[in-house]
Parts: structure tokens; C-alpha cells; sequence
């Protein structure tokens, strides 16, 4: 236990001790010591900043996600279910997802102006793809065996959907969720980074404008936790909800 | 009762059209228990699928109770050969059992009552809230058994369902299959590969012919109703059919029918 | 479904599409100086490659792209070797590749403007850190993939370190090495374009920028539309790649019951 704990922060440590020594006293502008920078951290980011800035950007954030994740799956149950749909839309949905995300910001722009609907919808946009492929992929690959015991024993309709075919394609979901997440996390701060008058992004460009450097590099810090923290929220949501899964994959490694 | 009539079978496909089922036409009694034996590669599967109501036959009718089957029926209950994956992994034992009675209506008491039920007449008392995949491969065939009773059934299919365990528990679960059997009084249809299985399951036993598939034989299995494995498979009398249901899958397998008994 | 059905739904569908868009701004459901119909579009795009700005541009962002995802396969493959050989390593790394993983690269477009300005290196910084990520973690996988069987094997006929790696410890993980590549040959161009969009550094996505603040809409939409073409060419030759190098694994792993 002790010797699992002194790994897991080791290296991170020593890292940490690294650059606090080897920055300190750095003259080179681009490089402040890390003893600046964590001053900067805390004179910086104060709970009236992060009322200001990072609170709005978590909010689009959740809700750009949020929506790109239910009409995501929805369209997906409904395409994966149909052959002919899948077939005549497949092409056309590999190319939306094949454009940059990043590259949708203009367009919107001109529809949805430069507020929170068009922050909101640029992540929808941009993040929903994935989501929808992979309920494609998840709702055609349900087991021929599984889709015929469920129609014996007369499990049809909505039933079949809520029970069968959305668990069944779950894991491929919630790997088309881990992916959204990190293309909405990036939508979050690109879309601040063009048009915003506040957010995470339009903060740290600021910084870099006014060449606050050690300011700019407190805002990069703390989008890394921000990443950081969502994936293990995501990790820890996805452990909870594919628990049958990953004991599936074990009992079947075993035998 | 389970009647077949006629029954035909072919795929279409790009590269012409596959015969799998020519002419199938046997019968199950209400409360009979048949089982159907063949060389493997006979259509098997295409048989249950059609009786399941899964696949639409090409030609002939299939009435079950004296309802022609188009779709899955409801008095009919399924036991699949591949129990791993006929059972729902995201599910737990309860869970499995209880998904198709809720689908029926059966008001929430009930339910539990006869999931209790089925679990206990397996021998399964306890597993409720594991899942299934922490069972062993017998036990999960237990449950998937389990579920199709719980169902209450007039007619149940079973495909091959102790194919893929070994042969201790194939033993039980062939006693459980006889002891349930004579306790709930259903129209059993167990299809195998096993012709010793066949023998000391079977009331009769129809045995097919291979792919294009007709009825090469039937057979009344004249053994005492009270069966158990060292004693039955000891049997003269059982050797003595065991050899010809042997020998007519040997002819199957030719093309051609055996005259010995 | 024949392959035949299949590829004209398809393509049916891509026409739908082409149809949808140059349907919508001309009946007055979408205002065309927001979305211009397809043919307009087909025009600008037209233009775009007779003057031959097209190509330049598609040139930089495919430089940009290439030389970047070269620096991080080489990197990845080389650190998650050199992490997987070593249980010590990767034991004490784990928790350091967890934490720098999801930080998300755009947050580096600050720094990267400071330190190379709208240069080529702006691009390639961004572009190597997303994707060396992708590489490194799939090698991880596949190191973590190694046969017990096979690497007790290769421990009992005393084999030396470099022949651990050549011989059970590189082919176990080559498949994974190819995903890794093929997942990060997407998120590179993804970071190419966005790099170029937002830092102003050469390449399709600075045209899209110019385009969208000069008003050239449909010049704006058909570089999109090359973007996500060059994505989809990207995404198949990469899955191509992938499926060519690894025929023989597939096979193999086929055997092994599941």
C-alpha cells in the first residue's frame, strides 16, 4: 500500500521539485520561476475569478456536452437500428467527424453570433460525432444470440431498447463519451479563445496579450487540473456504470 | 402440442439459393417430451429458429396449440446453447429471470414469487443478485433454464443446451431437464447432437436426415418413466435403441435409410 | 445488404447532403450569406485551386502534420518501450502519464505563440504533444499485452535484455503500435488545423480564418470541406495501414478462443 502510494507520487514530486529548483531564479522571461508562477496561482485565481470565468465556461461546458450526449445516442440508437438509414448516412457522418472540430467555430459564429448559444452549440457540434458513430457501431454489433432471446421471450418495443440494445452497446457509448469529452474540453477554450468577454480561454489570452507571464502559465496549470479532474470524474462514472462489463472481460480472460 | 407440417427452408443469396430444410413434417404431443437428433450440419438451427417463430419458413406451417406461428408465440419459452451469451451480462441473475415477466404484465409480487420459484426448482437459491458470468458454465445454463420455467411456458425449445459443459454436469443438468419436466407437465422439444442424450431424455426421439433436411426416422423410447443415469444407460433395452438411433444417423449421414431394429 | 446496395446508399446519401445545402439557402430556409448554396461553393473551391492557394495551403498544414506526427511515433514508441521493459518505470510513471494525458493541448496555444510566434513550431508543438500522448498509451497497452507464458519463456532461455524487447516484447505490441499511430494521425491533423486557425501559423486553417474576417463565405465552407475530405483520406489510409501490416496477427489472434 505504502509502496503503491510512494510510486504513484514520486515522480510527479521529484518533477515538481525539478522545476522548482531548476526555474528558480530564471531569468528568462518566457520561463518565470515556479515560485512566481504559484504566486501568481493564488493571487490569480481567487473564488471571485473563479465565480467569473471558470464557472461559465464549466456551464457551457456541461451543457454543450450534455446535449451533444443525448441526441448523440438518440440518432445513434435510431440509425444503428435501421440498415438502410446506416448505409445511406455512414458517409456523410464520417465526414462530419473528419473535419477538425475546431474549424466549425467560424461557421457558427455567423449563425449563432458570438454569446453562450454559439459557445454551447460548437460544442454540441463539435463533440457529438463520436457519440453518434460509436452508438452506430454499439447498437449494429448487439449479439445475434442476445437479439434472439430477447424477441423469444417477447422483449420488444421500448423494452428491448432500455434493456437490451442500449446495455449491450454501452461500453462502445461510453468509449465514444471519453472521447467527446476531450474534444469538448478543447471546444470550451477554443471558442472562448475567439469571441468571448470571459471564460478560461479568453482569460489566459488575455494574460498572454498583456504578457503576464506568469499569470498565463497559472491559467495553463489550471486548465491541465481542470482536464485532469474531468477524465477521473468520467473514469469514475464509467467504473461505476461498465462494472458488468469489466467483470465480463475478466471472467472471460480467466477461463 | 407442437405440429410441423411441410416445413421448408431456403436462403437466398447472391451466389444461388442454399437448401437447408426440404420437407419437415413430425409432431410433439401436448406434455410429450421429443427429442430430435441429426448429423451435424443438418439444419438444426434453421429448424428451432422457425419453430421460435425467429425465421419465416419458405413453405409449410408450424402451429403451436393450434396457432399457426408467425413470430415469436407467447406460450413459448427458449433455452439457447450458447448460455454466455443468451443470458444479459449487465443483468443479474434476478434480473434475467424477471426481464421476460415484466414484459408479460405480471404484476410485481407475482414476479418475485415465480422467479423464487424457478431459481429454487434449479437449485440456484442464493445466486439472485450475482451475475451471471460469476457463475459457472453450468450454473448459468441453470439460470437461462431457469428463466424459460419462470416464464411459464406451454412448449419449451431447447437447442442443444449441453453442448459447450462437461460431462458431470451434463449429467445433472439431463436429470433436471426430466425431473422438471414431469413436475410442470410442458411440451418439451430438445434438440441435440448426443444420441445417447436423445435416448435417455426422449419419450421419442425423431432423428433428421442431413442438409437438405427431411425426417429419416421416429423412434418411442419404451424405458420406465423413472430414469437415472447409472441404471438407464445399463439398460439392454437402452442399447438396444441407442444402436438404432446410431445407425440411422450413420444411414443419415450416407443418404439412405437403415432397415435393421 | 450487397456491397453494391450498400455503396449507392452511400453515395445517395452524400448526394442528399450536396442537394440539402444548395436546397436550403435557395428557397430562403437559411440565409445564404451564412450558408451559400452547393454550387457556389463549388465555385469558390473552383477558384481556390486555379489560383493555386489551395495547394499551398493544403501543403504547409500536410508538412506540418507529417513532420509532427513523426516526432511523436518515434517519441511514443521509443518511451513506451523503454517504460514497458522496465516494471520499476512503469510502475513509477503511471501516475505522471495519467495526469499529463487529459491535460488538454490547447491549452499550450499561449506558449506556443510566445515561443515560435506564428511559425511552423507553433504548429509542431502543439500537434507533437497531442499525438506523441496517443502513441505512448497504446504502446503501454500493448506491453501490458506481453504472454506471461512467453515472457517466462524468454526469461528461462536467459535471453538478454535487447532480445526481451525484440523478440516477445515488440511483436505483442506492434498492433497496438499501429492503432496508436492510426488514433494519432487523426488527433495530429485535428491539432495541425487548429493551430493554424487559431495562432495564424500557414496552412488550411489560417485560409479559413482569412477567409471567414474577409466575408469570403464560401471560400470559408469549401476549405471546410477539404479539411474534413483530408480527414477522411487520412482516416481510411491510416485504417488500410493498419489492416495490411497486421493480416497476419489477425489471423493469429483468431485461434486464440475468446
Amino acid at each position: 500500500m505504502i509502496k503503491k502510494l510512494a510510486y504513484a507520487v514520486g515522480l510527479p514530486l521529484i518533477l515538481f521539485v525539478l522545476w522548482f529548483v531548476l526555474s528558480n531564479g530564471s531569468e528568462n522571461f518566457y520561463a518565470p520561476p515556479l515560485k512566481d508562477i504559484l504566486r501568481a496561482f493564488a493571487d490569480t485565481w481567487t473564488p471571485e475569478r473563479l465565480r467569473a470565468d471558470v464557472v461559465p465556461s464549466l456551464l457551457r461546458l456541461a451543457a454543450g456536452y450534455a446535449l451533444a450526449a443525448v441526441i448523440g445516442i438518440a440518432l445513434g440508437v435510431a440509425i444503428g437500428l435501421n440498415r438502410r438509414l446506416r448505409a445511406t448516412l455512414e458517409p456523410v457522418l464520417e465526414f462530419f467527424r473528419a473535419i477538425p472540430p475546431p474549424v466549425l467555430v467560424p461557421v457558427i459564429m455567423l449563425f449563432a453570433g458570438i454569446g453562450n448559444g454559439m459557445k454551447v452549440i460548437v460544442i454540441v457540434f463539435g463533440c457529438i460525432w463520436p457519440i453518434l458513430l460509436n452508438t452506430v457501431e454499439g447498437v449494429r454489433a448487439v449479439d445475434s444470440v442476445q437479439a434472439d432471446t430477447a424477441r423469444a421471450y417477447g422483449i420488444t418495443g421500448p423494452a428491448r431498447i432500455a434493456r437490451v440494445v442500449l446495455p449491450s452497446a454501452s461500453p462502445q457509448i461510453a468509449a465514444g463519451l471519453r472521447q467527446a469529452l476531450s474534444i469538448a474540453i478543447i471546444l470550451m477554450v477554443i471558442s472562448e479563445m475567439f469571441a468571448a468577454s470571459n471564460g478560461l480561454g479568453f482569460t489566459i489570452v488575455q494574460f498572454q496579450r498583456s504578457f503576464a507571464i506568469p499569470e498565463m502559465w497559472s491559467g495553463i496549470i489550471l486548465l491541465g487540473l481542470l482536464g485532469f479532474a474531468l477524465s477521473l470524474l468520467f473514469r469514475l462514472a464509467e467504473r461505476r456504470a461498465l462494472r458488468w462489463y469489466d467483470g465480463l472481460r475478466e471472467a472471460q480472460r480467466r477461463s | 402440442m407442437l405440429e410441423v407440417k411441410g416445413l421448408r427452408k431456403v436462403y437466398r443469396s447472391g451466389s444461388g439459393d442454399v437448401e437447408a430444410l426440404r420437407d419437415l413434417t413430425f409432431h410433439v404431443d401436448t406434455g410429450d417430451l421429443v427429442c430430435l437428433v441429426g448429423p451435424s450440419g443438418c439444419g438444426k438451427t434453421t429448424l428451432l429458429r422457425c419453430l421460435a417463430g425467429l425465421l419465416d419458413p419458405t413453405a409449410g406451417t408450424v402451429r403451436i396449440d393450434g396457432h399457426e406461428v408467425a413470430g415469436p408465440p407467447p406460450g413459448l419459452a427458449m433455452v439457447f446453447q450458447e448460455y454466455g451469451r443468451s443470458l444479459f451480462p449487465w443483468m443479474s441473475v434476478r434480473d434475467n429471470v424477471e426481464l421476460p415477466l415484466k414484459q408479460k404484465r405480471i404484476p410485481r409480487t407475482r414476479r418475485l414469487e415465480l422467479v423464487g420459484e424457478a431459481l429454487d426448482a434449479v437449485g440456484l437459491a442464493g445466486t439472485e443478485s450475482s451475475y451471471p458470468w460469476q457463475l459457472s458454465g453450468g450454473m448459468q445454463q441453470r439460470v437461462a433454464i431457469a428463466r424459460a420455467v419462470a416464464y411459464e411456458p406451454t412448449t419449451l425449445l431447447m437447442d442443444e443446451p449441453f453442448a459447450a459443459v462437461d460431462a458431470q454436469t451434463r449429467a445433472d443438468l439431463e436429470d433436471l431437464v426430466r425431473s422438471l419436466w414431469q413436475r410442470l407437465r410442458v411440451t418439451i422439444l430438445f434438440v441435440t447432437h448426443d444420441i445417447d442424450e436423445a435416448v435417455y431424455l426422449g419419450q421419442r426421439v425423431v432423428m433428421l436426415s442431413s442438409s437438405p433436411t427431411v425426417v429419416q426416422d421416429e423412434l418411442v423410447v419404451d424405458l420406465p418413466a423413472a430414469r437415472d443415469q447409472l441404471h438407464t444407460r445399463a439398460d439392454s433395452r437402452f442399447t438396444a435403441l441407442r444402436t438404432h438411433v446410431y445407425e440411422q444417423i450413420q444411414a443419415a449421414k450416407r443418404g439412405r435409410p437403415a432397415t435393421t431394429v | 445488404m450487397r456491397a453494391l446496395t450498400k455503396v449507392s446508399l452511400g453515395l445517395a446519401g452524400l448526394a442528399g447532403l450536396l442537394v440539402l445545402v444548395e436546397l436550403l439557402p435557395r428557397l430562403g430556409l437559411v440565409d445564404d450569406r451564412y450558408l451559400p448554396p452547393t454550387t457556389r461553393i463549388l465555385g469558390a473551391l473552383q477558384d481556390e485551386i486555379s489560383t493555386g492557394d489551395l495547394w499551398r495551403a493544403l501543403g504547409d498544414t500536410l508538412y506540418a502534420w507529417a513532420i509532427g506526427l513523426l516526432i511523436a511515433v518515434v517519441a511514443g514508441v521509443v518511451a513506451g518501450i523503454a517504460i514497458g521493459a522496465v516494471p520499476v518505470l512503469r510502475a513509477a510513471t503511471a501516475s505522471t502519464v495519467e495526469f499529463l494525458r487529459p491535460i488538454p493541448s490547447v491549452a499550450l496555444i499561449p506558449l506556443a505563440v510566445l515561443l515560435y510566434g506564428t511559425d511552423l513550431g507553433s504548429t509542431l508543438l502543439l500537434v507533437v504533444y497531442a499525438a506523441f500522448w496517443q502513441v505512448l498509451v497504446q504502446v503501454l497497452y500493448g506491453v501490458a499485452d506481453v504472454d506471461p507464458v512467453a515472457a517466462e519463456t524468454a526469461h528461462s532461455f536467459r535471453f538478454t535484455t535487447w532480445g526481451r524487447i525484440r523478440y516477445v516484447l515488440w511483436p505483442t505490441a506492434l498492433p497496438y503500435v499501429f492503432t496508436g499511430v492510426r488514433l494519432a494521425a487523426a488527433v495530429a491533423l485535428i491539432l495541425a488545423v487548429t493551430a493554424e486557425l487559431v495562432i495564424g501559423a500557414p496552412g488550411l486553417g489560417q485560409s479559413i480564418a482569412v477567409a471567414q474576417s474577409s466575408g469570403a463565405i464560401p471560400t470559408m465552407y469549401a476549405l471546410i470541406a477539404v479539411t474534413g475530405l483530408l480527414g477522411v483520406a487520412i482516416n481510411v489510409a491510416a485504417r488500410a495501414f493498419e489492416r495490411r501490416s497486421l493480416a497476419w496477427h489477425q489471423s493469429v489472434r483468431g485461434e486464440i478462443p475468446a
